[in-house]
């Protein structure tokens, strides 16, 4: 299966928790595929492993069976430094609970990748700093995350995950803990990333308002991909 | 990753938990003093040891003699079985592993005086191996070179020029102060002369004989018909150099000559009235009895302190005498070991505590960061990033306690010197002797705070091995996931 940059192949993936005799079969037969640059969302009840799949993507965890593709490589075969270095490079994470580091400030969270990546001191201030002022937090560099609200927590977080310029972003709701207005304001956030950098997005999400905004969007219902459908033009 | 990055991430981890950065390092610091003031005490005094040994003679250098006794079996070496100092005696000194060079000496038997210019004194003549000596009393010249191998060139030692006296001008003196008692005031005249006062020449100044020539006078006696007469002669050689002031004062006026030369005159001394001096006839029949000559004395010098008490042994072994201080050594050497291993064994075990403080801390640490950690993993830390990090920080605990603890050891060392140095100990150790010199108990030398340091460090990273690989193996979604 081949596969340029920014997009992802799930071929007949099945999933379980559990070893032996009290095996959880979470994911049943999935095959997608997202092309480069789509703005996907994941939807589902509650348990229908939604966030399972989003950490498969992810590499997080790796499937029983079935292969993934992200970009050309089959990361389903990957080991787990090979995991750390591709997300290094190719991949962003939100996080519902935003997942800043308490003791860095807004600046220094969103610097962390770049200094994972061997960035110099100097390239990496000015690239975060750039990309914290596109979320419109230019007077929060120095703030901690227990000085932010969850919205601007989540703004940083979402800075965090672009700022090494990944060709796919994803997010696992991260609009969860936030009131319908900011919930607005991060999404188009993200879709206007989604946009300018074509980068591609996959979110798990429960709003209807995140499902409609989308490109299109995956049902998950008990572990299986129950209906496929584009937004409506 | 950058060095630097990774630095101030873990100096901020370490400093948000100051408190048991600090505890955890105690352990460290208590290890690494005790290590250091351990070993600095026990330099020190063995510096202090060696010093006063050394004043003894230079410890490098063994004076060989045939044995005539074995303790072991209490036993007398019956005069055949005694080894001789002779030329296979020579071949099989130079043999022994750690010998650098061996110095057959013969020394003149009978009176023998140096005249240079107007100077004249009495000096002791040695004939030394111009090649096996040159090598390393070479840099004991002060001025002028070594004996070159060629005949009649002669070396004296720091002593010779200040002891020798214008004979002709003290006699010449001595009549001007008679002359002056008698006009009264001769105190005067003495003690300025004493004092070296008056502008004028002093008495027995040091003055350069290097470069000049020289005459040793020989005398011999003999009887004609039981009375006793005296014959000499001289004997025409030129100084070449003299040495540096030595710490060995066995030879205080020792003028050295090549063997050939003392050969000479030895066989001189020998025979009787009338034969000259280096008559052909006699010296061939010496000469075919090379391997009977017998050596007054054998010098073998060492190649390195450490290697003198292997020698000593060796030398025993093959039924020598050695006389040395270096044999004090060995006593020296059996009770610092006794010492080292005792405190080594407190410092090792004290270390070992330490370093299993180190791993509980470490791995309390990754716990409480165990959600930090697989943050970092999901937003591009690798696994190898996370181990340096967690390995960089048990190191720093290392360090911080090798440092603290080098600074205690030295705060240590400067009260036990200063007590020291009040109370008398080193006297009362019985390493005294020396006086002012053995000042010093104990030393920390550059290398051994740098060791100390350096130990700690290791001790730190050893230590941060087993949480470091812990820490690396989090799951990223489990390290999430705990809340
Ligand atoms: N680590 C785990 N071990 C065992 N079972 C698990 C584990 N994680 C999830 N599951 C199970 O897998 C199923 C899917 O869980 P998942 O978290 O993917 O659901 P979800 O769609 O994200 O739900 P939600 O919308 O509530 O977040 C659930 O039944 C859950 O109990
Ligand atoms: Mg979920």
């Amino acid at each position: 299966m081949a596969n340029g940059m920014g997009e992802l192949t799930v071929e007949n993936v099945n999933h379980s928790y559990g070893t032996g005799k009290i095996k959880v079969p979470v994911l049943f037969d999935i095959n997608i595929h997202i092309a480069k640059g789509e703005f996907v969302a994941l939807c589902g009840s509650s348990g229908s492993g939604k966030s399972t799949l989003l950490n498969l993507l992810a590499g997080l965890t790796k499937p029983e069976e079935g292969k993934i593709f992200v970009n050309s490589e089959e990361i389903s075969r990957f080991n787990e430094n090979e995991l750390c270095l591709f997300r290094r490079k190719c991949m962003g994470f939100i996080f519902q609970s935003y997942n800043l580091l308490p003791g860095l400030t807004a600046l220094e969270n969103v610097e962390l990748p770049l200094i994972f990546a061997g960035e110099s001191k100097k390239k990496r201030r000015i690239r975060a700093a750039e990309i914290l002022e596109k979320m419109g937090l230019e007077g929060r560099l120095d703030h901690r995350p227990n000085e932010l609200s969850g919205g601007q927590q989540q703004r940083v977080s979402i800075a965090r995950a672009l700022v090494n310029n990944p060709s796919i972003v994803l997010a696992d709701e991260p609009t969860g803990n936030l009131d319908s207005k900011t919930e607005q304001e991060i999404l188009d956030l993200m879709r206007q990333m989604n946009r300018e950098s074509n980068t591609t997005f996959i979110i798990v999400t429960h709003e209807q308002e995140v499902a409609e905004q989308s490109d299109r969007v995956i049902y998950l219902q008990d572990g299986r991909v129950v209906q496929r459908r584009t937004k409506p033009a | 990753m950058k060095f630097i990055d990774s630095f101030r991430i873990v100096w901020r981890n370490l400093w948000r938990m100051k408190l048991r950065t600090a505890l955890t390092s105690v352990g460290v610091m208590i290890g690494t003093a005790a290590i250091v003031a351990m070993i600095a005490l026990s330099l020190g005094l063995k510096a202090n040891a060696v010093k006063s040994l050394e004043s003894w003679g230079n410890l490098t250098e063994l004076d060989v003699e045939p044995a005539f006794y074995i303790p072991e079996e209490d036993r007398v070496i019956p005069d055949d079985e005694r080894k001789k100092l002779n030329m296979a005696a020579v071949q099989e000194l130079k043999a022994v592993k750690g010998v650098a060079a061996v110095m057959p000496i013969k020394r003149i038997r009978g009176e023998s005086k140096l005249k240079v210019g107007r100077r004249e004194g009495y000096i002791e003549l040695v004939g030394v191996d111009v090649r096996e000596s040159a090598a390393y009393r070479k840099d004991e010249i002060e001025k002028g070179t070594y004996l070159t191998g060629a005949p009649q060139e002669v070396v004296v030692s720091y002593y010779v020029p200040r002891e020798m006296r214008d004979v002709e001008k003290e006699k010449r003196e001595a009549r001007m102060r008679n002359a002056n008692k008698s006009g009264g005031g001769g105190g005067e005249v003495y003690f300025s002369r004493r004092g070296g006062g008056g502008g004028g020449e002093e008495g027995p100044a040091p003055f350069d004989m290097v470069g000049k020539p020289a005459t040793i006078t020989l005398t011999r006696e003999y009887r004609i018909d039981d009375e006793l007469k005296l014959e000499k002669k001289d004997v025409r050689v030129r100084v070449v150099g003299q040495l540096q002031k030595s710490e060995n004062f066995r030879y205080g006026s020792a003028v050295y000559a090549p063997l050939s030369l003392v050969k000479e005159m030895n066989d001189w001394l020998n025979r009787s009235r009338g034969e000259e001096f280096g008559d052909t006839s006699s010296r061939r029949s010496r000469d075919k009895n090379q391997d009977e000559f017998v050596f007054d004395e054998i010098t073998v010098k060492v190649e390195s302190r450490e290697m003198v008490e292997s020698v000593v042994s060796d030398l025993k072994k093959l039924g020598y005498e050695v006389w040395s201080p270096a044999r004090e050594l060995e006593q020296i050497n059996k009770f610092f070991f006794v010492i080292q291993m005792i405190l080594g064994g407190i410092a090792a075990i004290s270390l070992l505590v330490a370093s299993i403080g180190i791993v509980n801390t470490m791995i309390m640490s990754i716990l409480e960061r165990t959600k930090e950690i697989g943050i970092m993993k999901v937003i591009g830390a690798t696994v190898y990033n996370i181990r340096w990090l967690f390995l960089m920080e048990s190191g720093f605990i290392g360090l911080i306690g090798g440092m603290t603890g080098l600074g205690l050891a030295w705060g240590a060392v400067e009260l036990v010197n200063y007590f020291g140095k009040a109370g008398g100990l080193m006297d009362s150790l019985g390493f005294g002797g020396g006086g002012e010199e053995m000042t010093t108990l104990a030393v920390i030398p550059t290398w051994l705070a740098l060791f100390a340091i350096g130990f700690a460090f290791i001790i730190g990273l050893l230590a941060g091995i087993f949480p470091a690989i812990r820490a690396s193996r989090l799951s990223a979604l489990q390290a999430i996931r705990s809340e």
